[in-house]
């Protein structure tokens, strides 16, 4: 190999040489770029352009909602409210699930989806409803997570639902690069769906699997759109960001049930304020055999699994 | 500042120069990059969607090779280790091969977490200040500073020496020794800390093991060193001129130098190579008259041979005007190993030592020579500037020899024993108590529940890297056809053991025991090939670079 050492001013054919090398590979570049045409809507400059949730002021947050709410009348031609909930003072959710009630019917899962305007194509479920055997065991690895009979309950097994625990130390929450998960004042880990970058740290760090990602635009009916929405809770959410249960926000910090629990045909989800001595919660939680699920990782889970006997 | 940037602009006209070959392969590479490219934006249109990964297996063969390639890029260390620490004088000059091949890689760490991410728009809110840095509480932004750093850091130090060689001037230790020794500590840190990002995950027990960090410094410095093996012998070969010609066509038979026409040298002549070498200005009128005694001037045509390979000779060179080649012969190949200037030396280890001529210098063009027998050289260097330039300046040889690339493989030999030593650790913990920890491990290594998907990689894996150790031990290993057999085994089998074995079973089954498997899509494996590209031509650029600025053909004596 020789090595060319005379760098002197540039010939007529070499320029011819180089601007040819040049276009080409403009052009191929072009070339391979062409399927972003396909993109459509990805980002206005306002939305790339927003700050931290946490960093908002009140009327930048103002400003940051009525946007929302045109970015989703542009997009399903309905208009939403779109609210920022804030947590209760002296308000502490928690929640339990009584296992000896549970008939794995799977009304919470579909109530889950319709209150938080999960996408339904691909459909994204916060609540994984495991069947698992009447052997002796809680090991997860004996459930069954597609069982799909005429009718339930089936002899020889009990239900586990498994959603977001609301850990009060939460995993996903250390290790989100950005801190666009954080735990709020009521116990609540929220994501703020502007600020997360799609890093999925937080899914490989969760041990319950409550968390899903947008791996593709999410796509709901206009008519199946609920219209009361929260900022850190329900709005329709884009491609390429985490998402998770968030205990409902927008019912539970106006006074209401989670769906999954007004849903519930057996009475075996119970949800309300551990700081309320007099809660249902409260009572189960001093009354009832009570487990949480992996306690061994020191998660703290705020979601007991309790039985009747 | 108008020299770098001439620098600069020299450097980047030498990667675009080369024979039909090297044109073969930056442009398949080039295409291959625009075949990635394209892949990676119908993934962004569509989203990751279009990629094998699920909220199951969440992550998938962009981490794989991501924490492969972090592991590539700390194993620079092993070349800085044994040269700065332990003063090795035959890898001094691949150092250099090493840091430029860990700036390769982290560029391509860096695309790998790129391609991964759901919003790459959002890569700002990364940035410390403008956007909200988690640090130190999560181990990813760990990561962020520490492969940025690692960046920095090799592009300084190269940029710095081959800046420095370019001028043909020594390199101030302070401003390179600090910074080599930080990066010898940071190369360690870039990989430990991307283990831990595995292993501070408390729900996932196949990463939650405090053995993965030292199996990864074990892997990467396996798989590293292994690779600049390869990369150091297409070197050696691209820079050496065919088989069988040792000079070119014009070479004419030896002639002693004596015989060559000359006349004895004169102070003016001195005076010539002060111009160029402003030590000798230090040398006063005493030890110039003691040097001259002897010192001859040769006029040389283009293709006379000043010295032979293997010859007793013990005159040292210094060239005064015109250009001399130095070809080495090994092992049947003739390669260029210096290409000499005016004010630049050679001849001077056979002065100096008395050992045989260890190559064959030519002059390349009409060029005047000042020759000095042993005994000027001497007294010349009992000055101690020109002492110190003429010592400097005979470490600062490329010389890729056998015994470099032996070296390394003693390198690659421990390593991979104590990387197979701690993977068997590992495998006797996890399956000698059957217990619920061990599910991924099971699953990796026999399969589970009729899901075998990653079995055979396993063992694929392993074979690798059990026949490369063998291999490795034997002594049939020093031959290199063996070696490099066995670099490629460990190189596959480290990036198997690493991406496919230690990324993906983590996520199988899931943490609720869900079984789902993960495949990568050929719009994936597509992204990947074109980052690899991409790689691999800016590790091309840089060597193709270097490499002439390192044998003297790209300095600032021949600048126009």
């Amino acid at each position: 190999m020789s090595f060319d050492t005379k760098d002197s001013g540039m010939t007529r054919r070499s320029f011819l040489r180089t601007s040819a090398a040049l276009s080409a590979g403009v052009a191929a570049i072009a070339a391979g770029l062409a399927p972003l045409r396909k993109l459509g809507q990805y980002s206005s400059v306002d939305e790339f352009l927003q700050k931290y949730y946490k960093e908002l002021t009140p009327e930048e947050m103002k400003a940051v909602l009525a946007r929302i709410e045109d970015e989703v009348q542009r997009q399903y031609g309905i208009r939403p409210h779109v609210r920022d909930y804030k947590p209760m003072n002296g308000v502490e959710f928690v929640y339990a699930l009584n296992l000896t009630r549970c008939v794995g019917c799977r009304k919470c899962v579909h109530a889950c989806v319709a209150e938080n305007n999960q996408s339904r194509n691909p459909e994204i479920q916060y609540i994984r409803v495991l069947k698992m055997p009447n052997d002796g065991t809680f090991d997860v690895d004996k459930g069954d997570h597609n069982y799909a009979p005429k009718s339930v309950p089936e002899a020889g097994s009990f239900y586990m639902p498994v959603q977001c625990h609301q850990c009060k130390n939460p995993p996903c929450v250390r290790v989100c690069p950005v801190k666009a998960t954080w735990q709020e004042a009521d116990g609540i880990t929220v994501i703020d769906y502007n600020w997360c970058i799609g890093c999925r740290y937080c899914e490989a760090a969760c041990p319950y699997y409550a968390r899903r990602f947008n791996f593709t635009n999410p796509s709901i009916p206009p008519d199946q759109l609920n219209l009361n929405m929260s900022y850190l809770g329900n709005r329709p959410r884009r491609k390429g960001v985490m998402e998770k249960c968030h205990f409902c926000t927008q019912r539970t910090r106006a006074g209401r049930y989670p769906a999954c629990v007004e849903v519930c045909p057996t009475g075996s989800r119970k949800f309300g304020n551990i700081l309320d001595p007099d809660s249902e919660v409260s009572y189960i939680l001093k009354n009832k055999r009570v487990y949480v699920l992996k306690a061994e990782l020191g998660t703290l889970p705020r979601f007991f699994y309790y039985f009747d006997i | 500042m108008r020299s770098y940037l001439k620098f600069l602009r020299r450097c980047a006209g030498v990667s675009l120069a080369g024979d039909w070959r090297y044109y073969a392969w930056i442009g398949t590479l080039a295409l291959l990059c625009v075949v990635g490219l394209n892949a990676y934006a119908k993934q962004f249109a569509a989203g990751l969607e279009i990629t094998g990964m699920s909220d199951q297996v969440s992550w998938g063969v962009y981490i794989a090779n991501f924490t492969f390639l972090v592991g590539m890029a700390a194993a620079a260390v092993m070349l800085v280790i044994p040269v700065y620490i332990y003063k090795n004088e035959d890898l001094h000059d691949l150092v250099i091969f090493g840091e430029l091949l860990a700036v390769a890689a982290i560029l391509m760490c860096l695309a790998f977490v790129t391609v991964d991410l759901g919003r790459p728009d959002r890569f700002w809110h990364l940035i410390p200040v403008i956007g909200v840095f988690h640090f130190p509480g999560s181990m990813l932004s760990w990561d962020v500073l520490v492969l940025n750093g690692y960046l920095v850091l090799n592009v300084y130090i190269c940029g710095y020496l081959l800046f420095c060689r370019y001028q043909n001037r020594k390199p101030s230790k302070w401003f390179y020794i600090p910074f080599v020794f930080t990066a010898i500590f940071w190369a360690i840190s870039i990989h430990t800390v991307t283990a831990f990002l595995y292993v501070g995950l408390g729900g996932r027990p196949f990463w939650n093991s405090s053995i993965v960090g030292p199996r990864f410094l074990a892997s990467a410095f396996t798989a590293g060193p292994a690779f600049v093996i390869l990369a150091l012998q297409v070197v050696r070969r691209a820079s050496a001129s065919a088989p069988g010609q040792p000079g070119g066509p014009n070479e004419r038979e030896a002639a002693p130098p004596r015989r060559l026409m000359h006349r004895p040298a004169t102070s003016a002549d001195l005076d010539l190579l002060a111009a160029y070498l402003p030590e000798l200005g230090s040398v006063s009128q005493e030890e110039r008259r003691a040097c001259l005694a002897g010192a001859i001037i040769l006029d040389v045509a283009a293709g006379d041979v000043l010295l032979r390979q293997g010859s007793k000779d013990t005159d040292a060179f210094f060239v005064l005007k015109g250009r001399v080649i130095v070809r080495r012969e090994e092992s049947g190949r003739f390669r260029i190993t210096r290409n000499i200037g005016p004010g630049e030396q050679f001849g001077e280890v056979s002065a100096l030592a008395g050992t045989p001529r260890t190559a064959t210098a030519t002059a390349a063009e009409p060029s005047q020579v000042l020759c000095l027998p042993q005994e000027s050289l001497r007294s010349l260097m009992r000055n101690p500037k020109m002492n110190e330039i003429i010592t400097w300046r005979m470490g600062e040889r490329l010389m890729i020899s056998d015994r470099s690339l032996l070296i390394l493989r003693a390198i690659v030999q421990v390593s991979m024993i104590i990387n197979v030593f701690l993977l068997a650790n590992e495998i006797f913990t996890e399956f000698y108590n059957s217990n619920l920890h061990d599910i991924s491990w099971r699953y990796l290594v026999l399969g589970l529940h009729g899901h075998h998907a990653l079995v055979p990689w396993f063992w694929t894996a392993v074979t690798l890297n059990i026949g490369a150790m063998v291999i490795l031990m034997l002594p049939l290993s020093r031959r290199l056809k063996w070696l490099n057999v066995a670099c490629v085994m460990c190189i596959f089998g480290i990036w198997i053991e690493k991406g496919m074995g230690l990324v993906i079973p983590g996520f199988i089954p899931t943490p609720l025991g869900e079984m789902v498997e993960y495949v990568p899509t050929l719009n994936e494996t597509l992204v990947c090939v074109g980052i690899w590209a991409f790689g691999l031509l800016c590790f091309t650029i840089f060597l193709r670079m270097s490499v002439p600025i390192l044998q003297g053909e790209l300095s600032r004596a021949n600048e126009t």
